[in-house]
């Protein structure tokens, strides 16, 4: 490990307090298995952090009104992982939460770090010293992206588990900041860019997700292709949400992580609605996914094998939910 | 029936014995090299080269000097010689001189007041460098025109070595199937839980260096700071604190440990050198990238008729162990098998990479995987099942290899039997449905190099044992306890044989001020060595006993009954307790230190039939049989190890609670290996230099390993026992294959068989030669 530099810490207890510290140049601390991380790695260089494990109104799962459930941010990925009511509603997240990393991390790890988490490339989750020989990249302080030299784009890949499976259950993300409150569909959250994957303004806080009430016979699931059993990020992240009426397809979602700058529901899936879930049915969602993931090299495993298995994943996901 | 025959037979040996460092490890009050500090201690970093092959135009440290906080910068001007563990082979320098010849070289150091100081000091350092062309891989470094990296090696070949015993082309005709096939095996590295750490105390009016740190060769490290600062051993203290594994990248000195010196006498003070775990991976000291061409011959009754063995070895920047890893995957080859025939091209090439090393298995491990493999492949064309082909070319021993390897002990055909019984082979091989398989391999390894490396004329092992007034004993050893049980099998050794209880032993380790010189802890030497030479001095120090008792007791010695803990003239006699004839003891000559040694036999050279012959030669070979259990997922190409039973000869298993423990060690390194574990380069720059990257197996991923124990005895071994710590690796790896391709058909020959691998393979398949 390299030295954690010095910085400020702020540890506000209200959401004011910790809008008006980023507001001033501190960077949100939610959880910190990343963001330390690339801080010793001095890819981030913040003075100040913003710990928002004490702000209240960032934890909790409740249930709304209306039948659905808010996540607040802070809720830690563990609690997440054993939530009865996600479990039974919204099973697709509480496996999703439990495929991350290990058990120290997700103890450690919140819903609005994981969802806020950076893009990731091999070239860049490196150290400094590595970068530097390296000429660093188009993402911090290079000009080239070792991923693709000939383009300008970066390529670093959206690596959280629980967004798609958030995705596909229909979540809206609530937002604080400057103008106040905001919600909008999760998917708004990020863009199609490595260098720049959020949609957040300066000091935007992530505050809470907020599931819809689960339709009737729904059902989901998360699958993760990975090395091994524990640690890796996603190589291939793949949630779905299925709901059948006598066989008959009649409410269908998939969400992809790992492959692409940014999670992204699969687009297209909406022509398989009406069709009874066969083998052809499979078979065209798992083309839909293939066609739609984009992995470049930002890990040490081939882009090949990752559009591969994002076939297989979904496959998988679909016999099982369909059975 | 006397008290004494009514007494266990054994006490401690043959007795699951916790460790006796293990209260300190689990309660944390263990030290560890990092864990030492001073009040005026600096912080040691090191400037690593960002070019993979380039000359050193100039250095300038003025700034970085003229810095407050900074006492100490250091470069290779104030190197003093080169090293290396090999004496015919030291080209390496703990700074770069003139040139560095791979990325994360070292090329300056400073030792500064904190953290941040010592990290603004090596960014003032300005390093003038002229960029060569570099190569990545040992074919690159072996074409024409290729750029040279040590001037007295113009072919970039560290070592070639060539052999033909028995005549192999008659062996190819006799043979009733000969095949041929290239292997290739990623580099892996040993990722051993503590990162290397460094803790140098220069005292200047005495001009006295004292280390603190995390080697298997406290000895070496001893050596190669003398060599490197041109200072007198005896002003040097070493100490090896406890330690968080080696598996074979501290089985030599480490720049850094030479660094941490370095920059402590330059400062007149304490540094405390920590690496981070990208540098502890680029210091590496990992098994090689090889290439491996098999060719071999089986005939219908199983027999191997020839085997034809070519092995191509990245050995990386410098020499390190580079001579021993080429000669060793060749001259073990043997032990093993009968074999008839062999021709052995070995080649250690030079390359822009970190230097290769010493890894668990050493120089066995990719040479196994082939043969093993193809032996497999073989079987399967012949249609011979795979544990019968193993038992038709088994030794008898006691023997000698066809190069001169001795064979005393042998436990291969208990081992075969134990696996296949308790894997239920005969059973269930081909039942077990789609996508699961059962493979199986063999695999062997010495008990410790019979030749010493390092030429003194003396004694391979030295042990001390010091009694004094109170009746404790003090075991004195140089032996590097690193995790393996070493202090707690010489306790063993010696209480069996003074007969007394373990608690009256208490183990001093690794303090050259303190303990007897040891060669440390490589190449499983300790056991058998070192606990020979335990047994030894307790055998001197009971004669000195008993003496004593029979003075006192006025008897002579052979009236004696030595019950360990008392000692008595006839079963009537009251006699002495320990204490008393300890008392006795020190009449008239004070605190007793009695020594032991052992020495290993001439037979057990090896042999002179050709260059490097001796490297291979033993006193005792360990065995093992392994059966992996495999399900495999087609679609996504993940491997689920279900289940592994490897049964292990260790001669007289002397702790079997550690010899379990070191069986599943190996075969879960093994597991490493054959799955998931690869060090990669972009460009010379380590991609992997980290715990994400470099995939070393979780908890998830580790399946239950049984093991059996196999004790065929050695006759020299102590109590018969022979190596445990590294023998079941290599079986591992064609054991998966071999189940991988029972499960699906497909042979690997590529490791590691990640999933990406073997659905590149499986999509392959149809185009395949095989299957």
């Amino acid at each position: 490990m390299e030295y954690l530099p010095e910085f400020t810490l702020h540890r506000p207890t209200t959401i004011e307090d910790a809008l008006a510290h980023a507001d001033e140049g501190g960077r949100y601390l939610a959880g910190g298995t990343d963001l330390l991380v690339n801080t010793r790695r001095g890819i981030e260089r913040p003075g100040a952090m913003v710990d928002l494990a004490l702000v209240g109104e960032l934890g909790g799962i409740e249930d709304t009104d209306k039948g659905g459930l808010r996540l607040g941010a802070g809720v830690r990925l563990e609690d997440i992982a054993g939530d009865a009511r996600l479990g039974a509603r919204y099973p697709a997240v509480a496996e999703a939460a439990a495929a991350v990393a290990g058990p120290t991390h997700r103890r450690a790890g919140t819903l609005g770090g994981n969802l806020c988490l950076d893009t990731r490339c091999l070239y860049y989750n490196q150290s400094e010293w590595w970068r530097s020989s390296n000429d660093f990249c188009l993402k911090h302080q290079g000009t080239v992206c070792h991923v693709a030299p000939k383009g300008s784009r970066c390529f670093a890949a959206y690596s959280g588990d629980v967004a798609p499976a958030l995705l596909v259950s229909g979540a809206e993300v609530e937002i604080a900041g400057a103008e106040g409150r905001r919600r909008a569909p999760l998917g708004e959250l990020w863009r199609d860019d490595g260098l720049d994957h959020l949609t957040l303004a300066s000091g935007d806080l992530v505050v809470a997700v907020h599931l819809p009430a689960p339709i009737a016979d729904l059902a989901s699931g998360y699958e993760k292709a990975r090395v091994r059993g524990s640690i890796d990020f996603p190589l291939a992240g793949v949630a779905l949400s299925l709901a059948l009426d006598d066989g008959v397809i009649h409410h269908l979602a998939l969400a992809l992580t790992g492959v692409n700058p940014s999670p992204r529901l699969v687009t297209g899936t909406e022509a398989l609605i009406g069709n009874r879930l066969d083998d052809e049915a499979i078979l065209a969602l798992r083309d839909l996914a293939r066609t739609q993931a984009r992995p470049m090299r930002t890990t040490t495993i081939k882009p090949w094998y990752r559009r591969r298995v994002v076939g297989a994943l979904t496959t998988r996901l679909a016999r099982r939910l369909g059975a | 029936m006397s008290v004494a025959e009514s007494l266990p037979n054994s006490a401690t040996i043959g007795v699951p014995q916790p460790l006796v460092d293990g209260p300190e490890k689990v309660t944390g009050r263990a030290k560890f090299s990092a864990d030492f500090q001073a009040a005026d201690q600096c912080l040691g970093r090191v400037l690593r080269s960002p070019h993979a092959h380039a000359r050193i135009l100039s250095i300038d440290t003025s700034a970085a000097e003229a810095m407050a906080g900074v006492d100490a910068v250091v470069t290779g001007a104030d190197v003093a010689a080169s090293y290396g563990v090999l004496p015919i082979a030291m080209n390496e320098y703990a700074i770069a001189r003139d040139r560095v010849r791979y990325r994360g070289e070292p090329v300056a150091a400073v030792a500064a007041c904190d953290a941040q100081t010592a990290e603004a000091a090596l960014r003032a350092i300005r390093v003038e460098y002229e960029v060569l062309p570099a190569q990545f891989h040992a074919a690159d470094s072996l074409r024409d025109g290729a750029a040279v990296l040590h001037e007295e090696k113009p072919d970039n070949v560290e070592r070639r070595v060539d052999f033909e015993l028995g005549d192999v082309d008659a062996g190819f005709a006799e043979a009733d199937l000969v095949l041929e096939r290239e292997f290739f095996n990623a580099e892996v590295c040993q990722v051993q839980m503590e990162p290397h750490a460094t803790f140098a105390e220069w005292d200047g009016e005495r001009e006295e260096l004292t280390v603190h740190t995390c080697t298997q060769v406290p000895f070496y490290v001893h050596l190669m700071l003398a060599r490197t600062l041109e200072m007198e051993k005896s002003r040097i203290r070493v100490v090896k604190p406890h330690i968080g594994g080696g598996f074979g990248c501290r089985t030599e000195t480490l720049n850094v440990e030479l660094i941490a010196a370095l920059l402590a006498r330059k400062a007149g003070g304490t540094v405390r050198l920590i690496s981070n775990r990208e540098e502890t991976f680029i210091t590496h000291r990992g098994r090689p990238e090889t290439t491996t061409k098999l060719k071999m011959g089986l005939a219908k009754d199983g027999r191997i008729t020839a085997v034809v063995c070519e092995t191509l070895q990245r050995g990386g920047a410098y020499s390190g162990y580079g001579i021993v890893t080429i000669l060793y995957a060749g001259s073990l080859l043997y032990g093993l098998y009968t074999l008839p025939a062999v021709r052995y091209l070995g080649q250690r090439v030079l390359t822009n990479t970190p230097p290769c090393g010493a890894f668990r298995g050493h120089g066995t491990v990719n040479t196994r995987f082939a043969f093993e493999s193809l032996l497999d492949e073989l079987a399967a064309g012949l249609d011979l099942d795979p544990f019968a082909v193993r038992r038709a070319n088994l030794l008898t021993a006691p023997t000698m290899t066809e190069n001169d390897l001795l064979v005393n002990s042998y436990g291969l055909d208990e081992c075969l039997d134990w696996a296949e019984r308790a894997s239920g082979w005969r059973e269930r091989k081909g039942t077990l449905g789609p996508g699961r398989g059962l493979g199986m391999a063999c695999s062997h390894y010495v008990s410790g190099a019979s030749k010493p490396k390092h030429w003194t004329g003396e004694p391979h092992a030295t042990v001390n044992l010091k009694l004094d007034f109170d009746g404790s004993i003090t075991l004195l050893t140089g032996a590097a306890e690193i995790g393996q049980g070493s202090s707690t099998v010489l306790a063993q050794c010696a209480a069996e044989t003074l007969g007394v209880d373990m608690s009256r032993i208490r183990v001093v380790a690794s303090d050259s001020r303190l303990t007897p010189k040891d060669n440390g802890s490589y190449s499983s030497r300790v056991t058998y060595m070192v606990g020979n030479a335990a047994i030894d001095a307790a055998e001197n120090l009971k004669a000195v006993l008993i003496e004593a008792a029979a003075r006192k007791l006025e008897a002579t010695p052979e009236e004696i009954e030595c019950l360990g803990e008392s000692f008595r003239r006839g079963s009537q006699d009251q006699g002495l307790s320990f204490e008393q004839a300890t008392a006795a003891a020190l009449e008239g000559t004070g605190t007793l230190t009695v020594k032991g040694v052992f020495e290993t036999r001439p037979e057990s050279w090896g042999g002179k039939k050709y260059r490097g012959a001796a490297i291979g030669g033993t006193m005792a070979f360990s065995y093992a049989a392994q059966v992996v259990e495999v399900a495999v997922d087609a679609d996504t190409g993940e491997i689920e190890v279900v289940k592994v039973w490897v049964a292990h000869d260790c001669g007289r298993a002397l702790n079997p609670l550690a010899v379990e423990g070191q069986v599943q060690g190996s075969v879960w390194m093994g597991l490493g290996q054959a799955m998931t574990e690869e060090t990669r380069f972009h460009d010379g720059l380590p991609i992997t230099a980290n715990m994400l990257d470099y995939r070393v197996p979780t908890i998830l991923d580790s399946p239950p390993i049984e093991v059996g124990i196999v004790e065929a005895r050695d006759p020299y071994g102590p109590f018969g026992a022979k190596e445990a710590g590294e023998g079941s690796l290599s079986g591992f790896l064609p054991a998966l294959t071999a189940a991988v391709a029972d499960a699906l058909g497909v042979r690997a020959d590529a490791l590691p068989l990640t999933p990406e691998r073997l659905l590149e393979l499986l999509e392959d398949a149809p185009k395949r030669r095989r299957h």
